[in-house]
């Protein structure tokens, strides 16, 4: 199982519009594919129409391995499952905290369905914090969502000199968001950070209707929208995530 | 899976509408069981289903918590076929060369029903499939008129133990597997595939003429059961699996000097050589083929794209290998060969002649098994620095003739200390094996060399590769013959000597 995490230290990036597109996409890909809504706000559980709620609360759900199983719901996606997030993830820092190796504990919740899923995606809020360092320690990939603005574009440079002083970090591949090229401003910062990261990823995901629609329709862009330039964008960002987890194939 | 019941699918349909299910209108669909011929998928614990109503969508089920989906453009045959991804990664190292065949095909009317919550979230499925039809099977009798399936989804059990609970008071019978499942026991096709093992059970005071007709018998199945995909080229194991049972049989036939009549004996070890040979060339550019990419990978990029000519000419020498080998299964003398041979074997009317063939297997087969034995030792034995390469070839031969010997004569042994040999003598084939694979495969290079040479579109670059090539084969042939005098050394051991007496002496479980 390959284990990936949306994730910024800015908020309003559009974190969760991108993993709950990427899992559509994995899982239409053919990936039995996890969402782990660690975002107390619920928002990817909310889009999946699942009710946001964390059986026990998350004290429990962090103190025993094996527990993560118990939680887990099918989504209307074929392929897509979730564990759903609810307020009492407001406090996981605090759980983390109590626990003996905070920073691998999350991974230690996953490991137990390493053959059941070839992707868990997990849906951080931002910030960064003990958290944030126990998904660090469990992803193999961060997504990175960035508008192409300055600030945005700051947070990333601050996340990759966090990760930089960190042993054994994930790998990073930023990607666009929220793209108006009618801006000046964003044509700008696409070419300039594309050309300071090579590591972003190719494809951009437009600042369109179809992904506010989302909160309406409660379904990933390519459910109800599949041919708008954001279905595809999300599509075409997973086969570049795709081919760079399983490049052999 | 429920079944059997007075009620009608719409009867099913409306009460699942009453209970507040949504009801779909019906669809044709028609699902296939993919699995390659001898049950690869199957034995791994997977499911590859291709479901066509009408697009292709291709469901990998087992080996986790809910099956994986992805549409498809075309039902795939072999493993670079898959969709890239997790989907053929987990599929591509259980089929390695094997081509995905159907194995049963079920067309039907689909009604989906699906049970949700107020937020519109389904929580249980219902499946009702009617005018069932297995393809290519035409009045099977026990197909059952209709079939429901409940799905069941992760974190919503309580609502499929609902749906089932509303089907039972419907009066429907609830049983197991799938519509597949069902539909397949009703029309007697075994989900497992060809198994094609060359053990028989066998009791060792039973005479030795039964015995050996009885593993000839089974060896026989497998040439039959792999003559189509060999004639069709379906994949290479095809091929390798009828050459296999080919060579087993000339072995067992062999072996059974003053167990079989002496004039059968000695023409249908004719005519198996006579097949042996017709599946020769075929199988080693099969190898060849095979081996390529671990051949050229190390030699660079470069290289390579350098020998792409080559390539193709040893896949065109491949093509035409094969058409000539379909020819000779379907000549005359390989329809004469097998139609006789099965008359003989399946003849009640043979009768022991004299010689060991009243004699009990159990010790028939041990002195064959003891002389195999000594006769591979003594050949290693004599195998120095200077020794010509045709003598680890007969070697290898000798290595084959032992490991058939105890595979088609097993039923008699425990599998435990069988295996524990095999595992010591298989060290030594591997070795063998690597090196009369590059020998082979060095000399087929340097005459392809020299058919090239000089013919259009073949460059310095790709001559300067294939020289490059050679050596590098050389060089593995080079590195399994310095490693064969420790390999053999540590064969010929008091420890495999034992090993081999373990065997001998072990009785077969009483599932034989």
């Amino acid at each position: 199982m390959k284990v990936l995490a949306t994730y910024s230290i800015k908020g309003g990036v559009g974190k969760t519009t991108s993993a709950v597109n990427l899992a559509y996409e994995a899982g239409r890909s053919g990936a039995r594919v996890l969402v782990w809504d660690l975002d107390p706000q619920g928002a990817a559980s909310f889009y999946f129409r699942i009710r946001p709620r964390v059986k026990g609360g998350t004290e429990q759900l962090i103190k025993a391995k094996g527990a993560l199983a118990a939680h887990v719901r099918a989504t209307d996606v074929p392929g897509v499952d979730l564990v759903p997030a609810d307020f009492s993830l407001r406090h996981l820092d605090l759980h983390l905290d109590g626990t003996k190796r905070p920073t691998r504990r999350l991974a230690a919740l996953l490991s137990p369905l390493d053959d059941e899923y070839d992707v868990a995606l997990l849906d951080c809020p931002p910030s960064i914090s003990l958290a944030s360092e126990s998904v660090f320690g469990a992803a193999d990939a961060l997504l990175v969502p960035v508008i192409p603005t300055t600030l945005s574009a700051r947070t990333l440079s601050q996340l990759v000199r966090f990760l930089d002083e960190q042993p054994g970090s994930p790998l990073v591949l930023p990607h666009f968001t929220m793209v108006d090229r009618r801006k000046k401003l964003h044509r700008e910062q696409l070419d300039a950070l594309a050309a300071a990261w090579p590591a972003f990823l190719a494809a951009t995901v437009p600042n369109a209707s179809a992904v506010e629609r989302m909160g309406v329709e409660r379904a990933p862009v390519a459910a109800f929208a599949p041919s708008t330039a954001a279905a595809r964008a999300f599509h075409d960002l997973w086969a570049e995530i795709a081919s760079r987890l399983w490049p052999e194939t | 899976m429920f079944t059997a019941s007075d009620l009608s699918p719409a009867d099913i349909t409306a009460a699942l509408a009453r209970a507040g299910f949504e009801v779909a209108r019906p669809q044709n669909v028609r699902r296939t069981l993919l699995d390659t011929f001898d049950g690869r998928l199957h034995a791994a614990g997977l499911r590859l289903e291709v479901r066509e109503a009408p697009g292709v969508e291709l469901i990998l089920a087992g080996g986790g918590r809910g099956p994986a989906h992805v549409a498809a453009a075309d039902v795939p045959r072999l493993a670079g076929h898959l969709p890239a991804g997790p989907f053929r990664a987990r599929l591509a190292p259980v089929l390695d060369v094997r081509a995905l065949v159907p194995v049963v095909t079920v067309t039907a009317r689909h009604t989906e029903a699906v049970q949700r919550d107020g937020a519109g979230k389904a929580r249980a499925t219902v499946s009702v499939y009617d005018r069932l039809e297995v393809e290519g099977r035409h009045g099977v009798a026990d197909l059952p008129a209709w079939a429901a399936e409940v799905g069941e989804l992760a974190g919503y059990a309580k609502a499929a133990d609902g749906a089932r609970d509303l089907l039972v008071s419907l009066g429907l019978r609830p049983g197991t597997g799938d519509v597949i499942d069902v539909v397949a026991t009703a029309a007697g096709i075994d989900l497992g595939g060809f198994a094609g093992s060359p053990t028989v059970a066998l009791r060792r005071d039973e005479p030795a003429l039964g015995a050996f007709r009885r593993v000839l018998a089974n060896l026989t199945g497998a040439v039959e059961a792999n003559w189509r995909g060999t004639v069709d080229d379906v994949d290479p194991e095809f091929l390798h699996d009828l050459r296999v049972a080919v060579r087993r049989s000339r072995s067992v036939l062999a072996q059974g000097k003053r167990v079989l009549p002496a004039d059968v004996r000695d023409h249908y070890r004719e005519e198996f050589s006579w097949l042996g040979s017709a599946t020769g060339p075929a199988r080693d550019l099969d190898v060849y083929a095979i081996e390529w990419e671990s051949y050229v990978a190390p030699l660079g990029a470069q290289a390579s794209a350098a020998l792409e000519p080559v390539l193709e000419h040893i896949q065109a020498r491949r093509k035409a290998e094969h058409a000539a080998l379909a020819t000779a299964l379907r000549s005359e003398r390989y329809r004469t060969l097998l139609a006789g041979w099965r008359t003989w074997l399946d003849d009640p009317a043979v009768n022991a002649g004299g010689g060991d063939s009243e004699g009990a297997i159990g010790q028939v087969a041990a002195d064959r098994i003891g002389r195999a034995q000594d006769q591979l030792v003594g050949r290693g034995r004599a195998i120095e620095e200077a020794t010509p390469a045709e003598e680890l070839h007969e070697l290898r031969k000798d290595a084959k003739k032992l490991r058939y010997l105890l595979e088609c004569f097993g039923g008699l042994y425990a599998p435990a200390p069988r295996k524990a040999f095999v595992q010591r003598l298989k060290a030594l084939q591997d070795n063998l094996g690597e090196h009369q694979d590059a020998e082979v495969h060095a000399g087929q290079l340097r005459a392809i060399s020299a058919e090239l040479y000089g013919t259009d579109g073949v460059g310095p670059h790709t001559m300067v590769a294939m020289g490059q090539l050679t050596e590098s084969l050389e060089r593995r042939r080079q590195s399994s013959r310095d490693e064969f005098a420790q390999r053999f050394a540590a064969y010929d051991t008091k420890q495999t000597r034992r090993a081999l007496q373990e065997v001998l002496d072990s009785a077969a479980g009483p599932a034989q």
